[in-house]
């Protein structure tokens, strides 16, 4: 099966291992993967401010770059979710290139997702030890279905323990743009998400889209909380 | 009611920083949320309901001239009047002629959003007409200077018991009651007065039914039942969106709309009134009026913004957003909060006029998902974002960055490059640290939160390396 | 141009419509009128007994209070007793409808007028109820005003067990059915009016009745 990695623009600036660990995880289910080296942004950000024209420019290219491959795969919910279902909204007008997006559309999975639903991955290759409580993104959510997705890759580590926070399944305040734009009522919400975090004193938060956990992330630390670790799922999966 | 919309960064800001309303709103949310979440479970096909109601919404607004046309003709029939209004003001000149030709002193409203959009109550008093609000919350309002409700089916939301306990102390001039049975009980006689003497009832309208000509009006107080029983004269204010074809889909949105909004299986009064009373019936009005109100609506058909006339006023959108949560329905400045009303108000009051709104969503989809009759607020919200970029109505800046990234963006090179200064300049920001305290480019980010420090270098750059050892 | 014309007009104009689609349109109104097609509905069993016991379960979860006698000539004596029992004055407007009862009997002094504010205890048959949601349907006429049920702070409804009906539907139904047009008060009501308004804590009793109590006739 040929996997063209889609690393996400987040993951490529902030946290490299976790495209490492994706990778990792896909030649685990026996994947060849491959890593288009010219790949920059989904175009979300674009979308989501009402710049359709620079949308359906990225669209495009990331259109070009990734049909080739059997199937393409996000270590993240929201850019998943945004190829998959953006796409050709955002296409609707060119029937060529809405085509090519139809046509890419039903073979983009969240990392997860695909792990489990397609690539039927049954032994993982990390050993990760300690308890875990899980984030739900939104967009992987309520748009993509993700959800006992990641929890039945948990549930593979014999030595860890998921411990369910409430309102696991309540948005964490990032919204891309919506956290610069309104940082205060974003920092609000992260407050909320990491109180419920805390409470249940796993040593670990984590989730499956870089967005919010770097959202989480920064409150926690400013909450002064310097010892809850924030991580993507790909790394949980893969630690040694 | 005028807007405050354009302030909304202000006024979010202020409502972040009122510990009455913080915990007012943190207690508010478990009840509305989990008591849904209850309530939705005893449908059975409560997936096939929702895609039912919005499908009988959308078969009047496709042909909602006709359907119109057949309301008022079964209402005229029955003994009503129908009057249209194009604005506000128009809602109000109907009123106070209406008020004038029945010599009105006192009308007793029950709750009517329509009558927020036109500040109705100004109007009155200026002819002559007392307006007395009698659904508790909005009572509460009144008495406390006419203040504007923060939530469409919780008016008072917002408030502490005992902000109500001060205030109705130094209103009724009663001593303090502190338990929230007694400042009902309190409420209920002052207003019991009221519905006795006034000579008009004003209600808004949850559906108007095409089939018979009728008003459905949906209320747990019974002040709804009250205001068009007793005075003499009825008038419904109501948006031109709100016909629906039958009976059986009245039965079909009753599954709905009450689960959705308090998360009762049914609401304790569900009055379906059709045309004036009989010559030798003891109660009922002896005249009814219908103000049919455009306001915008009539712009919003046959747009791609046509899905939000379905909407039925539940509210769930705004009890389950997160943005909604944090700040309370004040912030958003004009009549209908939360994500309902951030589509709502710049459709209603100018694009211009509430440039924020609809940009103060993290388009979690919690509200497209709870949505009874499955409007998809975030494309709207989104939909809304692109007519603004269209009509350069965000600011320079904004846009220019937004440009010069999608430009970058676009060139894998440029963005490569783009990539190998910033990750370095994060870092070196952190200083070796885990976390960036403040970050110039993002200080909205880091006023609230850290923002973490990267790796220190990009993923392209370790894989290329990776891949020639 | 009149308002309504106005926004008719632009209604009109933004829908493209023509008199051609205009007529197909009227003719796909009036099947959707005929056709009065109903939404999924929740299981409710329409068995005399079940819909007897589902009303009396929804009607006691929406705080009301139930009591079952044999006949309709019954009803009287067990209002007076619950009456008694709360420590109520056995003194009740009521339905003109329900003047017929034997109330001197029962020791229940009744006066069949409209209601006023100082009525203390309102006694009403019913239209119909209905058992899905533990809602009755009243429905005001000339022998039976709206304001009974409404202003007193007790509201005691008369409910025959054959009047009971799954859904709201077969409520509306029976109305088409029996009276033909609807009458102009339909109420439908569940339970004492209350109101959440401070501070989301339900309280019984805001303008209507704080309680309510059913008298349902099994053998009516």
């Amino acid at each position: 099966m040929r996997v063209g990695l889609f690393v996400t623009c987040l993951v490529d600036l902030m946290r490299p291992r976790i495209g490492f660990a994706a990778i990792e995880l896909l030649e685990a289910a026996g994947c060849e993967v491959v890593v288009p080296a010219t790949q920059t942004c989904c175009g979300q950000p674009a979308w989501n401010s009402g710049d359709r024209a620079s949308a359906a420019k990225l669209a495009k290219k990331v259109i070009a770059e990734f049909e080739g491959f059997a199937y393409v795969v996000a270590p993240s919910g929201s850019c998943a979710d945004h190829i998959r279902n953006g796409y050709p909204g955002i296409l609707a007008d060119e029937p060529a290139w809405l085509a090519r997006a139809t046509a890419l559309s039903s073979r983009v999975f969240e990392l997860t997702d695909f792990l489990v639903n397609v690539a039927k991955l049954e032994t993982l290759p990390g050993n990760f030890s300690g308890s875990v409580t899980y984030h739900d993104s939104c967009a992987g959510l309520r748009s993509l279905g993700i959800k006992a997705q990641p929890r039945a890759l948990l549930a593979k580590l014999p030595q860890v323990s998921l411990k369910e926070m409430n309102a696991a399944e309540e948005c964490c305040g990032f919204g891309g743009t919506f956290s610069v734009k309104f940082g205060d009522i974003s920092a609000a919400i992260a407050e909320k998400k990491c109180n419920n975090a805390v409470a249940t004193e796993a040593d670990a938060i984590v989730g499956g889209d870089l967005g919010c956990l770097l959202n989480i992330e920064g409150k926690l630390r400013r909450m002064g909380d310097e010892t809850t670790q924030v991580l993507h799922i790909a790394e949980v999966l893969t630690a040694k | 009611m005028e807007s405050r919309s354009h302030r909304f960064k202000e006024n979010a800001a202020a409502a972040l920083a009122n510990p009455v309303l913080q915990a007012s709103m943190k207690k508010a949310k478990g009840k509305f949320v989990d008591k849904r979440a209850i309530a939705i479970k005893e449908i059975d096909d409560f997936e096939g309901t929702r895609e039912a109601a919005k499908q009988l919404r959308d078969r009047v607004l496709e042909n909602l001239d006709l359907w119109l046309e057949k309301f008022e003709s079964n209402a005229t029939a029955r003994g009503a009047t129908v009057l249209w209004a194009k604005d506000g003001e128009e809602i109000c000149r109907h009123v106070a002629e209406i008020g004038k030709r029945h010599g009105i002193k006192k009308a007793v409203k029950s709750k009517s959003m329509l009558s927020e959009e036109a500040g109705l109550n100004q109007a009155l008093e200026a002819n002559g007409i007392q307006p007395v609000e009698t659904d508790l919350g909005e009572y509460i309002l009144q008495i406390n200077n006419n203040e504007p409700p923060s939530h469409i089916i919780a008016p008072v939301v917002h408030k502490s018991l005992d902000e109500v306990a001060d205030l109705f102390e130094k209103v009724h001039k009663t001593p303090r009651k502190t338990e929230i049975p007694a400042l009902t009980r309190e409420a209920r006689e002052v207003l019991r007065t009221h519905f006795l003497t006034a000579d008009m009832g004003i209600s808004g309208g949850n559906f108007l039914v095409a089939e018979t000509g009728s008003v459905a009006l949906v209320t747990n107080e019974g002040n709804g039942r009250m205001v068009t029983t007793l005075p003499r004269v009825h008038v419904v204010i109501t948006g031109i969106e709100k016909v629906i074809p039958t009976l059986e889909d009245l039965s079909t949105l009753m599954r709905l709309l009450p689960r959705s909004a308090t998360g009762q299986s049914i609401s304790n009064y569900v009055s379906v009134l059709t045309g004036t009373k009989a010559a030798d019936e003891l109660d009922g009005p002896e005249h009814l009026y219908y103000i049919l109100v455009d306001n915008g609506r009539a712009d919003v058909i046959g747009s791609e913004f046509q899905e939000m006339l379905r909407c039925i006023r539940c509210g769930a959108c705004m009890n389950h957003c997160p943005v909604y949560q944090a700040i309370g329905g004040h912030a958003y400045g004009w009549v209908y909060p939360g994500p309902m009303g951030s589509v709502l108000t710049p459709l209603y009051t100018g694009l211009e006029n509430a440039i924020d709104l609809p940009h103060a969503a993290t388009l979690c989809n919690q509200c497209g998902v709870v949505c009874p009759v499955k409007i998809p607020l975030p494309d709207l919200l989104r939909k809304l974002r692109e007519k603004q970029t269209d009509r350069n109505l965000r600011p320079w800046l904004e846009r220019a960055a937004l440009k010069a990234w999608a430009f970058v963006a676009a060139s894998p090179t440029l963005y490569a490059l783009g990539v190998w200064f910033g990750v370095r300049y994060l870092k070196w920001l952190a200083g070796g640290k885990a976390s960036i305290p403040v970050l110039s480019v993002a200080p909205e980010w880091t006023r609230g939160r850290d923002f973490p420090a990267p790796e220190g270098r990009t993923f392209r750059e370790l894989y290329a390396q990776r891949k020639q050892p | 141009m009149s308002s309504r014309e106005d926004i008719l007009a632009r209604v009109r104009q933004k829908l493209g419509r023509n008199e051609t689609n205009a007529a197909v349109a009227r003719a796909e109104i009036d099947t959707v009128l005929a056709a009065k097609a109903q939404g999924p509905r929740p299981q409710v069993d329409a068995e005399k007994s079940a819909l007897v016991g589902r009303l009396i379960d929804k009607s006691r979860a929406y705080s009301s209070t139930v009591d079952q006698v044999a006949t309709r000539g019954e009803a009287p004596a067990a209002i007076a007793r619950y009456l008694i029992g709360l420590g109520l004055p056995a003194q009740a407007v009521i339905w003109p409808k329900l003047a017929d009862l034997d109330w001197a009997s029962a020791g229940v002094i009744v006066q069949a007028r409209a209601a006023q504010d100082a009525d203390l205890v309102g006694i009403t048959g019913c239209f119909c109820a209905v058992a899905e949601t533990g809602t009755l349907m009243l429905c005001g006429s000339v022998d039976s005003p709206a304001a009974i049920s409404l202003l007193p702070e007790t509201h005691i409804a008369i409910v025959p067990a054959s009047r009971i009906v799954p859904g709201m539907e077969e409520a509306f139904a029976l109305a088409r059915k029996e009276l033909g047009q609807l009458p102009r008060a339909v109420n439908f009501i569940s339970g004492p009016s209350r109101t959440g308004d401070i501070e989301q804590t339900i309280v019984l009793g805001a303008h209507g009745p704080y309680r309510v109590h059913l008298i349902l006739i099994d053998g009516a």
